[in-house]
This record gives structure tokens, sequence and C-alpha cells, in this order.
């Protein structure tokens, strides 16, 4: 499904991702994980198509569509999801037409007449209750005087709706207490089906303990050094991660 | 046709740049240029471009003036019990209102007005009246060089209420100045509605000046939007002459091209518990240049006084610029006064924020503008002239 190649980009002068190769396929868990300045939020931001991260060299492909190449809304529409590790608060502007604008966007891209009323609504009903998300809240302004849990909420909340193809959390358990973490979790793992699969990116393992990981990659210093399967966040989780850099440096 | 030969040997002279009130919108341009009234006989055609009611769906009575002068075959003036609504020209004598404004002596604009003043309206509802629909005054500018001096007076007596709306539309082939004063006076627990919109295509200089006196206990609600206009001046003055008053006036303000847009307003605290709100939001596109200057005086006596102000601008596009300064002078001490002004961008964290959601780059700016303008915009009585403001900007804007 995704295929990013060598992947280099900067901000500014700064280099963060140096030649990073990552395969996912449908329906797979992907976890990265790395220590602070690796390089995470930034393989994020790119994938989403924040402006300003420059890709100097390397492709990003899903399902053959060369990613690099859209806008970030079009990269939305093809199926791309960025829950955010902070959540933007937009007064003004209501959580229900925000949803709404991007739900017919999507329809419209794939050249179909907008979302009823009432179908959409009954779809607010069903992905609200699947992360517990107060009724009230998806009716005020876009995360404005959200609580740190419920923003996160709604990220996922806005992922049930859009049903994306790839979802990307970026740190979505920071800042979560235990009862926010499971509900979270519940909700993302109710999203897992054959034909979508999920990048989760995280500083711990206590998030892995839900939403169990296909995968798990170190990434540091720009590049990833490390893959395998869940148990190597357990082993992250014992040892830190300068047992990596050691045996790279080997 | 009368030209105006003497328009600038008035006793006033023209405002300059070293003046601080007009250092942001010079009209050296304006002062080289031939204006006259007009005088040509009102023909039944009022305009191929504009229609004589602007507000599609509104019901108003209305008051049509062409060119300064106005025009009773199009007009529609209320008749009730308590209300007294006609053209100035037709007021007798002995009824006719003193206008009570300095601007008219201290300012070059003024000055003019009061000298070349042809029309406008005099209205006067009575005690407890309150009259049934809004009424509209439309000003339309139609021909090259013209100048055209309406001049309003509005009086709502004890316990009454009235909603006005003042519209002015030019031509596209128009030229000239437009220069109204607009007067009233709101009597105790009275309550003025005003909305004022300037609409205009060609290129007129907009010189527009209310001066609003208030007394006890008296409401006055106000709305500016600047839609469209060459070269705009809002020059907005509130005096608060009786315990308390209620003020709250707001205004939009969306330039684009090389236009222009000024907002000057001044409340007046001069008596106690008096409470004001005023809320300016500006987008400037294109190679737009706007002013803000907002003053707010609480003089010695005006304890308890509640005022709060705040100017949020956006500049949308490289070229554009907006000067804004805001002024508070405090002279009581047991008082609530709060402000705020800043002058920014669309803020990028938002904007990539929708657009991650797959909403396009133009949709995601018109949803944060809608947002921007929902605060100034949903405070307007009628739901047909909010419709109809939002309708232009957003053809203007191509949301």
């Amino acid at each position: 499904m995704l295929k990013i190649k060598n992947l280099h980009a900067k901000v500014g002068d700064n280099e963060i991702l140096k030649g990073l190769n990552l395969d996912v396929k449908p329906g797979e868990i992907h976890a990265i994980m790395g220590p602070n300045g690796s390089g995470k939020s930034t393989l994020a931001a790119v994938l989403a198509g924040r402006e300003a991260y420059e890709v100097t060299n390397g492709t990003v492909e899903l399902d053959g569509t060369d990613l690099l190449d859209l806008e970030a809304s079009d990269r939305a529409r093809e199926g791309v999801f960025l829950a955010f590790q902070y959540p933007i608060e937009i007064p003004g502007v209501s959580n229900l037409n925000f949803m709404k604008a991007a739900v017919n966007a999507k329809l419209a891209h794939q050249g179909q007449p907008p979302i009823k009323a009432k179908d959409f609504l009954a779809k607010v009903k069903e992905c609200s209750s699947l992360v517990e998300l107060d009724g009230r809240l998806s009716e005020r302004s876009v995360n404005e005087g959200f609580s740190g849990g419920e923003k996160k909420r709604n990220e996922i909340f806005q992922m049930a709706i859009l049903e994306p193809k790839l979802c990307i959390l970026d740190e979505t358990d920071s800042g979560l207490d235990i009862d926010a973490l499971r509900v979270v979790s519940k909700g993302v793992n109710a999203m897992r089906s054959p034909d979508r699969a999920f990048i989760v990116i995280t500083h711990y393992q206590r998030l892995l303990d839900h939403i169990i990981p296909d995968f798990v990659h170190v990434l540091s210093n720009g590049i990833i050094v490390k893959s395998g399967g869940k148990e190597l966040a357990l082993e992250l989780e014992a040892k830190g991660y300068d047992w990596i850099k050691e045996e790279q440096n080997a | 046709m009368t030209v105006l030969t003497d328009i600038f040997k008035s006793t006033l002279p023209p405002p300059t740049r070293k003046s601080e009130r007009w250092k942001y919108s010079p009209i050296a341009k304006l002062l080289n240029s031939n204006l006259s009234t007009d005088s040509s006989v009102i023909d039944s055609v009022f305009s191929n471009e504009i229609a004589p009611n602007p507000v599609e769906g509104l019901e108003a009575y209305r008051l049509v003036f062409r060119n300064g002068r106005f025009d009773s075959f199009l007009s529609d003036l209320p008749i009730a019990k308590g209300v007294i609504c006609m053209p100035l020209s037709e007021v007798s004598v002995e009824d006719a209102p003193e206008f009570k404004n300095t601007y008219s002596k201290t300012e070059w604009v003024g000055e003019l007005n009061e000298s070349y003043h042809q029309d406008g309206m005099f209205l006067k509802i009575d005690r407890n009246i309150k009259l049934d629909r809004p009424v509209l005054i439309h000003h339309l500018t139609d021909g090259k060089d013209v100048a055209s001096f309406p001049r309003h007076f509005v009086r709502v007596e004890e316990g009454g209420e009235v909603d006005v709306v003042v519209w002015s539309s030019a031509t596209k082939n128009s030229s000239g100045m437009y220069n109204g004063i607009l007067e009233a006076s709101i009597a105790p627990n009275a309550t003025l509605m005003l909305e004022k919109i300037c609409n205009e295509d060609g290129e007129v200089y907009h010189f527009s000046h209310e001066n609003i006196i208030q007394e006890r206990d008296s409401k006055f609600k106000m709305h500016t939007f600047t839609v469209k206009g060459h070269w705009v001046r809002n020059e907005l003055e509130i005096i608060s002459q009786g315990k308390g008053t209620d003020s709250v006036f707001n205004g939009a303000f969306l330039p684009t091209g090389n236009e222009h847009v000024d907002n000057h307003t001044i409340m007046d605290h001069t008596s106690t518990d008096g409470t004001s709100s005023e809320l300016y939001r500006g987008i400037m596109y294109g190679n737009s240049t706007g002013v803000f200057n907002g003053k707010i005086f609480v003089r010695q006596d005006a304890q308890r006084t509640n005022a709060f102000q705040q100017n949020t601008n956006i500049v949308a596009d490289r070229g554009a610029s907006i000067n804004a300064k805001p002024e508070l002078e405090i002279y009581a001490d047991d008082v609530k006064c709060s402000h705020g002004c800043t002058v920014g961008q669309f803020d990028l964290d938002a904007l990539f924020y929708l657009k991650s959601r797959g909403i396009d780059e133009k949709a995601a700016k018109a949803l944060l503008v809608e947002a921007f303008l929902a605060d100034v915009i949903s405070n307007v009585p009628s739901a047909e002239l909010r419709e109809e403001i939002m309708k232009i900007y957003t053809e203007r804007h191509g949301w």
C-alpha cells in the first residue's frame, strides 16, 4: 500500500530524514519508535503534506500514486489521515461543518454526490459513541476549549468519519491518562480492517499494549535502524535506545 | 450640473498627511479632480446596473437618493402613528433639526457637507413607538466626477426603537466624492440600530461620518461593512451623555485590488455606568491598504464604565497592508477597559489542519474567513441583510 524509498527531508537547512525506507501492506500496523529528535514527527508531517518540510530525495507511493506530488488536501482524499500530536483549535468553525466539508470533499473527489444530512448525522452518532465523545463536543468549534483527552478522541472521531486507507497516529498517546488511552485504542482497534493500514508513532510501549503492532521500527537520526516484531517494543522499554546506537556504531 | 469651483477655498484646509488623523488616508488625487454636483432632471430609470432595493427580500421602508438628491418615485416612506420620516428638503423651517456635530466646524470634509448638502432623511420616532420594519436609505452615485453631500437626521424619543440601514452603491463608470453625515440622538431607554454598507463600483472617494448622542439608558448598535469601495473612510463618533448607556459597534472590511478602507471610531464615555463593545475585523487582499483607529475616552465623571475594544486584522497577500492604532484615554479610576489589536496572517496551522482532512486550500480559507467574520456579522438584526453581505463577499473573493 505505502512504499517509502530513500526519503530525505529537511526543514530550512536542517536535514532530518536521511534515506528512510518503509513498506506498509494493507491490514498491517507499524509502530515507529525512537528517541527525541530522531525524525518521527517529521515523517508524519512529510507524509501528510506539510509545506514547511522540503523533500530533497526519495519517493513515497500510496497504491501506486506519487504522494509527494499531491497537495495535503489531495493526499487526504486519496486516503491518508494524520492524527495530530497537537490538534489545532479553530474558533468559529464547528466540528460538524468541518467534518461535513471534509466528507463531501472526498465524495466529490470520487465523483459522488454530497452526503445526505440524515446519513451524515447517523455517522456522527456512530463515530462519536465509538470514542465516547460527548455529542455536544461535535457541535462546538473545532477543538476549542477541549481537554487534551478530548482533542485526541476528536482526532480518532474524525478518522472514523473519514474512513482513510492509511492512518498515521502521531504520538496519539501523549498527554493521555489510562482511561483516555483505553478509549482511543478501542477506537483504533475497531477500525482495523484487512484493507486499512496504520503507522503508529509513539515513545512508549504502553500504547502498544492496547494497539498491538505487526512490526516495530526504530528510527534514529533520520533512518530506520532496526525493525522487528512487537517484542522489540518491550526490549526498548526495558533497555532504552542506547544499545541500538551502540549496535550501530559497532 | 454645478461645478464646485470654490471647493478648495473652504475656510478649513483639506487634510494632508501631516495631520495624524489623515496620515494614512491621503486624498491628493481627489483634490486634483473637477467635482460637480448633479442638478440634471431625475429620470425614471434608476440605473441599468443597480436595483433601487439593493437587498433581495429585505422588507423595509425606503428612501432613495441619486447623486445626493431624493427620488420620491422610487422611495417608500413609512406612514405610521408616531413616525415622521421624510426628505430633509421637505421639512418645514420651524421643524428643521439643528445639527450639532462639531465635525462640520472642525474638518474640511464636514465643512463641505455643511456648505453643499442637498438633501437627506429626517426621521423622528415618538415615545414608545417601535417601527415595524427597517428604514433603508439607498444612495446611488452615478456619473463622472460627481460629488454628493447627503445629510441625515434621526431622533428616537424615549422608549422608541428603530433600525436604519444606510446602503451606498455606485455604477462602474462613477467617480467623484460621496460625503455623507448622519446625526442621531437617542433619548432615555430608546434604541437605535444602524447598519451601514458601502458597496460601490467605480472610483468614488467615500467619506461618511456618523455622530451619535446617547442619553440615559439608551441603546445603540451599529454595524459597518465595507463590502466594496475604491476609497472609503468610515468615521463614527458616539457620545454617551447619560448614565447606563449601551453601545455596540462592529465592523468588517475586506478590501482587495488597490482599494483603501479607513475606519476611525471614537467612543466618548462622559457619564457613569456605560458599557461599550467594539469589534472590527479586516482582511486585506491584493494591494489594498487599510487603517483602523479606535479611540475610547473615559472622562473623569464616567465611573463604572465598562469598555471593550478589539481589532483583528489578517493581511492575506504580500502587497496588502494595514495601519492599526487603538487609543484609550481614561480619566476615571473605577472603570473596566480592555482592548486588543492584532495584525497577522491566515493561521497556517489551522489551514494545514483543514487541508489534512481533504478540504482544499480555497475552501479551507473560506471556512476560516466565515469563522472570522461570524462574530461581526451574526449580530446584524436582519437575516436578509446578513445573507446579502455574505453573498457579495463570497462572489468578490471567490470562496
